[in-house]
């Protein structure tokens, strides 16, 4: 029970996680990216797509992260250089990438609401089936997939990128006070445009993550507001690494939990809202934390 | 051997219709001290503009270093070592002062671009000598926010020197600091004289100008009023250039004739504003027809007292208007009971710095009669109002729908005082009124002050020019950490009155 649980969790925490990275590293820079949501939507689709076309879940993922890059670079400029609002803008396109896909997906597959592919790869376990036997962490141990590799990893430099490199002292001082960039010589508004593509390549992770994990099906409600998850979490996180990414394991745990609680009997509405309800739980939380700071 | 560090020669420039410069020549050698002087809108901020490369002059030349130069940008000024220290400092809060220190010109450790390593170790030694060489005393790792405002002040002024600055300009530097710290600023920027920076230092204040300055220029009008080596001139000759010839601050000391109690407060505590100091059992009264002036160097509990009377702090004690007892009232309920409330912060707190001046004049009576009528407004209720208010004390204005950012300072503050005087208040609480203003809205603010006190009103004031205290109050208070530590007249010794002002150990 407690291994399943652990296993499905840290399998539900990656997409939150991956999402995460990009938002924070996003948010310090100054922009609160509300389109991760989006991002991770597009990210998905495509990876099933290419992962069809192609056969291989890398050349997917890749795809999947570099259109979602793309888009977000398209999406900071918005911000950046004509000035648009960034929470209407973020929503705007959630909105956006939900409804070209489900266009592109009746147009180009005829299909509504999900898309099944053939011969859709799917990520590989990194470890051979045989270490199901370790105790407790064998379940995870079986389950693991590069990008949760890849995502710990993120969490676990990210903290040196930011506090010893140039880029990162930057990206501080960009959210922080961006007037002081322009008057020490620096361009705040090119680091924002680098960060917010930042945070759509690994929104595109997500998605990839999420669609390639286990199912290799694309359903229009995949993400389910993981997204906007990531977001509280790097909210409740205060935009360190590893405090966020201790967010987005409590939120995994939570959910895995709660797909085992359906089992036993307990009302499934009532329990899948859980995730939602620690969402508000954690945001009350932190602004409360913040309040008490400023007084 | 230079001879002109920066130099300006014949600046003209124009906004439009108004000449802000017209025709401005000064230059400040290495090793020297110059002070501008002249009231807001004289044109200071234009040739400053123009000196650090944000505005182009229409006509005349600026000198770096003996050579003529044209500046593309500000960039181009930097690259000539002409650096400027403003008014609000360019510091990221949330960093480390370090951080601020090397950001945009990082010593490296390994690598190039925008991933190369920054090497800390060497730029706190750089940190450190640079402190060392002016003489002063730095905690690098303290986040910049939560430094005191002089250090903060000083790293920005050592970033300068740091990136090959030769020539600082020093924008009202002394605005927010305490004595303590303008002594340990003046003896920084001597120090830094003695190296051959020159320093263009931009003031309001003369007695600062006569402490510091090698020189001193006073620019009127957009032109040079005057201009003299501070050993050979004096603060009056200075001042009447400034205003004109006419006296300077406001008019003879008149005093009040003091009536019955309006305010009484009794035992009030209330905890601290960061960095300050809270309050402990605060008793005073103030009388009707009179000032009671409050000193005191700032953070030392003055804008908690005023927030706590004017119901923006929870505060315990007893706290009385006019024998009304305001315990647990709001801050709207405290002004229905007769109380106006000037505060310190003008663009944050005393207006709505970019709505209307019509809205700024009427805010706060826009839910009664005659105004609305409790579902509408009625436009043509509250441009009278308005009107009548903004009249009354003779606000400047262009039109009534221009944005309240628009005006001076001083005639933001007479919007201020046009508002909180308008339902004719037992009592006003005014904090800093005259930050900011020039000479003659200070004349005006004060005789407005005068007029509410003439009319028996009761005014608490909290200033930190001691100029203003003596002159205008009746009796003055000394606060210091967070208590009452003396009671003068207002014409007391002032060596008295800075001896209570800096009392230590009573009790914190």
């Amino acid at each position: 029970m407690i291994e399943q649980i652990l296993a499905s969790g840290v399998v539900l925490t990656t997409p939150i996680l991956l999402a995460a990275i990009g938002g924070l590293v996003n948010r310090q820079a100054g922009i609160v990216n509300i389109a991760l949501e989006g991002k991770m939507l597009v990210g998905a689709f495509v990876a099933i797509v290419i992962s069809a076309a192609t056969g291989s879940w890398l050349v997917a993922t890749l795809a999947a992260a570099l259109v979602s890059m793309v888009i977000g670079y398209g999406f900071s400029l918005t911000i950046t250089r004509l000035g648009a609002n960034m929470i209407t803008a973020g929503l705007g396109l959630n909105v956006l990438a939900a409804g070209a896909i489900g266009f592109l997906m009746s147009y180009a597959y005829g299909s509504s609401g999900t898309l099944r592919l053939p011969d859709v790869a799917l990520l590989p376990h990194v470890f051979p089936q045989s270490v199901e036997s370790v105790p407790v962490v064998g379940q995870l141990l079986a389950h693991l997939d590069p990008l949760t590799i890849l995502a710990v990893l993120a969490i676990a430099v990210l903290p040196f990128l930011l506090g010893a490199t140039r880029f990162g002292l930057w990206i501080r001082a960009t959210g922080n006070a961006a007037p002081v960039m322009l008057a020490v010589g620096l361009k705040p508004k090119l680091l924002q445009e680098a960060s917010t593509a930042f945070a759509g390549f690994f929104a595109g992770l997500a998605g990839a993550q999420l669609a390639l994990a286990s199912i290799g099906i694309f359903n229009e409600g995949l993400t389910a507001g993981r997204g906007f998850i990531a977001l509280a979490a790097f909210y409740f996180g205060r935009d360190r690494p590893w405090q966020t990414a201790a967010a987005c394991l409590l939120f995994g745990l939570l959910d895995a939990a709660q797909i085992r609680m359906q089992t036993v009997g307990l009302p499934p509405r009532l329990i899948g809202a859980l995730p939602y309800l620690m969402v508000l739980v954690a945001l009350v939380v932190s602004q409360m934390r913040s309040l008490r700071r400023t007084q | 051997m230079t001879r002109i560090a920066l130099g300006a020669t014949e600046i003209r420039k124009s906004y439009g219709s108004v000449l802000a410069n017209q025709g401005i020549s000064l230059s400040v050698g290495p090793g020297e001290i110059h002070a501008v002087v002249g009231e807001n809108g004289a044109g200071k901020s234009t040739l400053m503009r123009v000196l650090q490369g944000i505005e182009r002059p229409d006509s005349g030349h600026v000198t770096v270093m003996d050579r003529d130069v044209s500046f593309a940008g500000p960039a181009d000024a930097l690259a000539e070592g002409i650096g400027m220290v403003h008014q609000e400092f360019m510091l990221a809060p949330d960093l480390s002062l370090l951080e601020n220190l090397v950001l945009g010109d990082e010593p490296l450790r390994w690598g190039r671009g925008a991933f190369a390593l920054i090497d800390w170790q060497s730029a706190e030694a750089q940190g450190r000598g640079l402190a060392e060489r002016i003489g002063i005393e730095v905690d690098w790792h303290r986040r910049a926010g939560a430094a005191p405002v002089h250090i903060q002040q000083f790293v920005e002024i050592i970033r300068l020197l740091r990136r090959g600055s030769r020539i600082l300009i020093l924008d009202e530097p002394t605005a927010v600091l305490a004595p303590q710290q303008v002594n340990e600023l003046f003896d920084l920027v001597r120090r830094i004289r003695e190296d051959g920076t020159a320093i263009l230092f931009i003031s309001h204040k003369i007695g600062e100008v006569m402490a510091l300055a090698d020189r001193v220029t006073v620019i009127r009008q957009g032109k040079i009023a005057f201009s003299a080596a501070v050993a050979e001139t004096s603060g009056e000759e200075i001042a009447s250039h400034i205003v004109d010839g006419s006296n300077p601050v406001g008019g003879e000391i008149r005093r009040g004739t003091p009536g019955p109690v309006v305010l009484d407060v009794a035992g009030l505590s209330a905890e601290a504003v960061e960095k300050s100091h809270p309050l402990h059992d605060i008793s005073f009264a103030v009388h009707s027809g009179e000032i009671v002036g409050l000193a005191g160097v700032a953070g030392n509990g003055q804008v908690e007292l005023m927030e706590a009377l004017s119901g923006l702090r929870q505060a315990k004690g007893r706290v009385e208007l006019a024998g009304i007892d305001l315990g647990g009232l709001d801050a709207e309920r405290r002004r229905a009971a007769g109380m106006g409330y000037i505060s310190p912060d003008r663009r944050h707190e005393g207006l709505a710095i970019d709505a209307s001046i019509e809205e700024n004049a009427i805010a706060g009576s826009h839910r009664a009669s005659p105004i609305s009528n409790g579902l509408w407004v009625d436009r043509g209720a509250m441009k009278r109002v308005a009107l009548e208010r903004l009249n009354r004390l003779s606000v400047k204005y262009g039109a009534l729908r221009d944005p309240v950012a628009s005006l001076s300072g001083g005639n933001q503050q007479r919007v201020v005082f046009a508002r909180e005087t308008a339902g004719s208040p037992q009592l006003l609480l005014v904090s800093q009124p005259t930050r900011g203003v020039d000479l003659n809205g200070i004349a005006a603010i004060h005789s407005i002050l005068r007029d509410f006190r003439d009319a028996d009103g009761a005014v608490l004031l909290v200033s930190e020019e001691l100029d203003e205290l003596q002159m205008l109050s009746d009796r003055i208070m000394v606060m210091a950490q967070g208590r009452i530590v003396g009671a003068l007249d207002a014409d007391a010794d002032r060596r008295e009155i800075g001896r209570l002002m800096v009392m230590e150990g009573v009790g914190a």
